[in-house]
């Protein structure tokens, strides 16, 4: 089993440790409807997209496809911009 | 005074006390190498029977020597003598002993050997009640004592990133920095002795055709060429997700401590194994030692700790290190080997060592030793039938059953160990693939193994990264040979006697209260880590862990790898709670934010609260002896004549762009776009679940430019919201969020005279813009010469302005209105203003009411499409019962209604219609008032409810009101 180092790549600031980040809550489903884009979310152990902010930093928002069982980060976007 | 000499010591001498006398010691010692050439044997008393102790170990290993430094109230308990380095005028003293160290009247707990076992306090001390006993027992308990004061500075934090962390300088810590440099990574050591070395110290050997000693001299210096940074006196404490957290205790103290955050590329373990014990009876005396001990005493001080020494173990170290301290003028008399053959590696040592008069026994285990505050003679059994029983008489016994690998770090981040039979040790096993162990951490002993070793796995991990320059070959080191370590736990003795063998020193736990544990059912090895207290003080079982675990294995006929090892958690040696805390104590925990006006307020004697991080002024104490008599006054006088509060702290952003307007009409319930430039509008926020966020006014300053102002302290909040929805749904258009909370000061000026004395202070050129000056309309200008935006807004129900003013002019305008008539009020007085005119706060808008609950529902009807619209339609908000935003009024006229109380319909009823959510006394009612949530088909108007204060057990009548309870058609302000 391999934990993978906590840091996040800001698209503008390059790789910072996590602590310069809030995590703001878990990315709705594309396309949902309004309830549940609010209230409701898939909960995988493989991959989770998630929204953060650069607080500690440029403040850019974030969109963090990551691992949650390992930690692995696999995408950051500038949120807004992610594919 | 002879000078000794050692690795650490100089020549130059240094004076220190313990329990009150004067010792002098050489610079480099520590206080138990200097208490110890001294022919000090006694350094304390055991935490449970107070046994007389002795130094056992030289390292944080140490179970017994802990010292108090200092003197009340700034002591520092518990420290470790080995580690505790001689500064001039350092007073120590031996802990848990009355009235002396030599003697002790509590030693009398002994006679209770049988009394006081294992987990004794769940069963004693219970009739009639245990809090008889307390008193006694916390006053015999513990080890040292508290501090009665704080003065310990917080540490320093330094934040680390490199290539390679190597963990350790010894022997394979060294190799592997070296491969590491030598391939061009940023290589960091953190090495939790003053220097670099490890066994090398003592150890007899080559390497690179170098001694020991000129091979380490060496290679810190290569590493300095290459720049890498070795960290004395630190240790590795700790870490998580990749990040490895080292703490430096400069001097074995908890002063100028620093602590390192360290995040690695690549982490190589090579911090070692420790020394441990055997189990036998009295294995506890002053003068029992760990064998490696009294080499790194004589190695790095000097330091002889016996004249007669015997030797006892298991492994063919015994040997090599007798050889190196008989040389040293220390007498050998006997070593006593396990073991029952002699392996052939050893025999050419043992024939010289049997020529020079010391006796070598196999197959032989020390039984007991004899001698409470010192050993005078040791008992010698033999381990088959045959042979007899053996006294002999020394003043120091060595022992020496094994090193456990030190595999604190080495279990974080999915890191795991296993037992290898091999070398009767646990060792790492699966590690994440930036980790790796290498040496004796590993469970490689021999000197050569662990050089290459450790070399290359650390130029493999420098290369796995990218550090490709060629690191040429390992080191080549020949050492003490591979130790052929047989595992042996503890002598043979009468069930009598294991209650004198002493499995954890520090905590005495006896071989007695293991086999107590196991017979009451504990057999998980937490279990009976938790039940006896094996392995939990300072030294966090490091020479009695793994020696406890392998007995219980023994006494279950278990296999030790089945029965395991207790898991370790960090820190792994004791740090202070300030540097546990690191930056995050004192001022420094918690931002304290002032407003410009913050010393005026001050000086002139107001009472502060905080608001978020804000201080802001709760009333002023000329105006009254408490914030409600305070409050009273001050909210009177703005009614009847006016005054002044510092706004300063309101949220300010500012939003601009092409699109600034269309993104505001998203943002808030209404549209902004719909403002005219110069004027300003009520507007509120909603979440996405259709609650309301917050409000404020904005103004639009320009076509493309507006103030948006939020609750205060709510602006850092308010501001992620808006760079989320403009980052989500508007990144392709023009949008500017500016934070100037911190910007712009605010001063309210509010009251029938604020108008006239506003036209007096700011002078001529604004008379006809204040006096033309509508509501919500605002006007910009300058007052000498700075900026001054000047809004027509109000808060209180009062005719009122809001001045906006950069810092420079907030200070000397403040003060020109006081003088010219208008004194200040503070929170408490805005708060019962507000309250009077059904205004909301946070206790409204609490997350929990929708815009329908909180009267807005002709905001909600004009139909702007906006973020939580689209949730506002449950079900749900439309319910009968759902409460919504009244006044009340005590239907008496003169009761208090409670803050926070139950509304309910009768005085016996549990059924909660709502809760009071603010209440104030009202000067202009003569009678408390507030505002409330109550259901919506119990919210009529005069409707008789009760106010439930259950904590305070009283019960109010009241009657439903309009939530304006003074001036409903806001006359007042439009004057």
């Amino acid at each position: 089993m391999n934990a993978v180092m906590m840091r996040l790549t800001c698209p503008f600031c390059g790789a910072r440790e996590l602590n310069e980040f809030q995590f703001h809550k878990t990315a709705p489903e594309p396309g949902a409807n309004p309830f549940a884009s609010v209230y409701e979310r898939v909960n995988r152990t493989d991959i989770s997209q998630e929204y953060w902010q650069h607080v500690q930093g440029c403040r850019a928002w974030l969109y963090v496809s990551r691992n949650p069982s390992t930690g692995e980060v696999y995408q950051v976007n500038l949120l807004g911009t992610q594919p | 005074m002879i000078l000794r000499r050692g690795h650490r010591v100089t020549t130059q001498s240094v004076s220190f006390q313990f329990d009150g006398r004067e010792y002098t010691a050489q610079a480099g010692d520590t206080v138990a190498s200097a208490l110890l050439a001294h022919g000090v044997r006694l350094f304390g008393r055991s935490v449970k029977y107070r046994r007389p102790r002795g130094v056992f170990a030289a390292g944080p290993e140490e179970p017994n020597a802990l010292l108090t430094v200092g003197t009340q109230p700034c002591v520092i308990p518990n420290v470790s003598a080995p580690q505790l380095a001689v500064t001039p005028q350092l007073i120590t003293r031996s802990q848990n002993r009355w009235p002396s160290l030599r003697v002790d009247l509590h030693a009398v707990l002994q006679a209770g050997g049988g009394f006081f076992g294992a987990g004794f306090y769940y069963k004693t001390f219970m009739w009639p009640s245990w809090r008889t006993y307390e008193t006694m027992i916390r006053h015999l308990a513990g080890l040292g004592e508290a501090p009665g004061a704080a003065d310990i500075a917080p540490p320093h934090v330094e934040h680390l990133s490199c290539d390679v962390l190597v963990g350790g300088a010894g022997a394979a810590g060294l190799a592997a920095a070296l491969a590491a440099a030598r391939a061009g990574a940023r290589v960091v050591v953190c090495e939790r002795e003053p220097q670099a070395g490890g066994e090398l110290d003592f150890e007899t050997a080559t390497i690179d055709e170098q001694s020991a000693t000129e091979w380490v001299r060496a290679s810190l210096a290569e590493l300095a060429r290459a720049g890498a940074r070795v960290l004395y006196h630190t240790a590795i404490v700790g870490g998580s997700d990749g990040l490895v957290i080292a703490h430096a205790e400069p001097g074995g103290i908890a002063k100028n401590n620093t602590v390192y955050r360290i995040r690695p590329q690549k982490f190589v373990m090579a911090m070692g194994a420790v020394e441990r014990g055997i189990a036998f009876a009295n294995n506890d005396r002053p003068g029992v030692m760990l064998l490696g001990a009294a080499e790194r005493y004589l190695a790095r001080y000097g330091v002889a700790v016996g004249k007669v020494l015997v030797l006892f173990g298991n492994h063919d170290r015994l040997y090599a290190s007798a050889m190196r301290l008989h040389a040293a003028g220390m007498r050998v008399r006997a070593i006593v080997d396990t073991r029952c053959d002699v392996s052939a590696a050893i025999f050419g040592l043992r024939a010289t060592l049997t020529g020079m008069g010391v006796e070598c026994m196999s197959g032989h285990a020390v039984a007991e030793v004899h001698g409470v505050y010192g050993i005078r003679r040791t008992r010698i059994m033999p381990l088959q039938a045959t042979g007899t029983e053996r006294f002999i008489e020394c003043d120091a016994l060595l022992v020496s059953g094994g090193w456990t690998p030190m595999l604190q770090a080495a279990l974080h981040d999915g890191g795991q160990r296993e037992f290898a039979a091999k070398v009767s040790e646990f060792v790492a096993s699966v590690q994440p693939e930036w980790r790796t162990a290498v040496g004796a951490c590993a469970g490689t002993f021999e000197l050569g193994a662990i050089l290459t070793e450790s070399f290359r796995a650390a130029a493999q991990f420098a290369h796995s990264i990218g550090a490709m320059g060629v690191v040429g070959r390992a080191p080549v080191g020949r050492g003490d040979t591979a130790p052929q370590l047989q595992a042996f736990w503890r002598s043979p003795c009468t069930r009598a006697h294991e209650k004198t063998q002493f499995v954890d020193l520090q905590n005495d736990v006896t071989v007695a209260d293991l086999r107590l544990a196991l017979s009451e059912g504990f057999v998980d090895i937490e279990h009976i880590k938790r039940y006896t207290t094996l392995g939990i003080g300072t030294e966090q079982g490091r020479t009695g862990g793994l020696l406890g675990a392998a007995i219980v294995a023994e006494l279950k006929g278990e296999a030790l790898s089945r029965v395991g090892v207790s898991r370790t958690r960090p820190p792994y040696q004791p740090m202070t709670l300030g540097s546990l805390a690191g930056l995050n104590q004192g001022d420094a925990l918690r931002v304290t934010r002032r407003t410009p006006l913050h010393a005026w307020n001050q000086a002139h004697g107001a009472v502060f609260e905080p608001a978020e991080y804000w201080l802001r002024t709760r009333y002023y104490r000329a105006n009254g002896t408490d914030a409600f008599t305070a409050g009273i006054q001050e909210a009177t006088r703005v009614r009847t004549h006016g005054g002044i509060l510092d706004g300063s702290t309101l949220g300010k952003i500012e939003v601009a762009g092409a699109d600034a307007a269309a993104f505001l009409d998203r943002l808030y319930l209404t549209k902004a776009s719909t403002m005219k430039v110069g004027r300003s509008k009520y507007m509120v926020n909603l979440r996405e679940d259709g609650m309301v966020l917050d409000d404020g006014i904005v103004l639009r300053l320009a076509p493309n430019r507006f103030l948006a102002t939020t609750g205060s302290g709510h602006a850092e909040h308010m501001l992620s919201h808006f760079e989320h929805y403009r980052a989500l749904e508007w990144s392709h258009r023009q949008v500017a969020l500016t934070n100037l909370t911190e910007a712009w000061a605010v001063i309210v000026v509010a009251g029938p005279k604020s108008r006239a004395t506003l036209m007096n202070v700011l002078g001529e050129p604004w008379h006809a813009r204040l006096s033309g000056l509508t509501h919500m309309e605002f006007s910009e200008s300058c007052w000498q010469e700075q900026a001054l935006r000047v809004l027509r807004a109000s808060f209180s129900g009062e005719l009122a302005f809001e001045l906006h003013c950069q810092h420079g002019i907030a200070v000397p305008l403040w003060e020109a209105l006081v003088a010219a008539g208008l004194p200040p009020y503070g929170l408490e007085a805005l708060d019962i203003l507000r309250v009077e005119k059904g205004y909301l706060v946070a206790s409204e808008m609490n997350g929990e009411a929708t815009p329908q609950d909180l009267g807005m529902d002709g905001l909600v009807n004009l139909g702007n499409e906006c973020v939580g619209r689209a949730l506002l339609g449950r079900p749900a908000f439309v319910e009968p019962q759902r409460p919504r935003l009244v006044g009340l009024r005590a239907r008496d006229g003169k009761s208090v209604i409670q803050g926070g109380a139950q509304i309910t319909l009768t005085a016996a009823d549990t059924h909660s219609l709502g809760h009071v959510s603010s209440s104030v006394y009202s000067p202009a009612l003569a009678q408390w008032i507030a505002l409330a949530f109550v259901a919506r088909d119990r919210a009529a108007t005069g409707t008789v409810l009760v106010a439930r204060d259950l904590l305070r057990g009283t019960d109010v009548d009241v009657v439903v009101t309009s939530p304006v309870h003074v001036d409903p058609s806001s006359e007042r302000m439009k004057v």
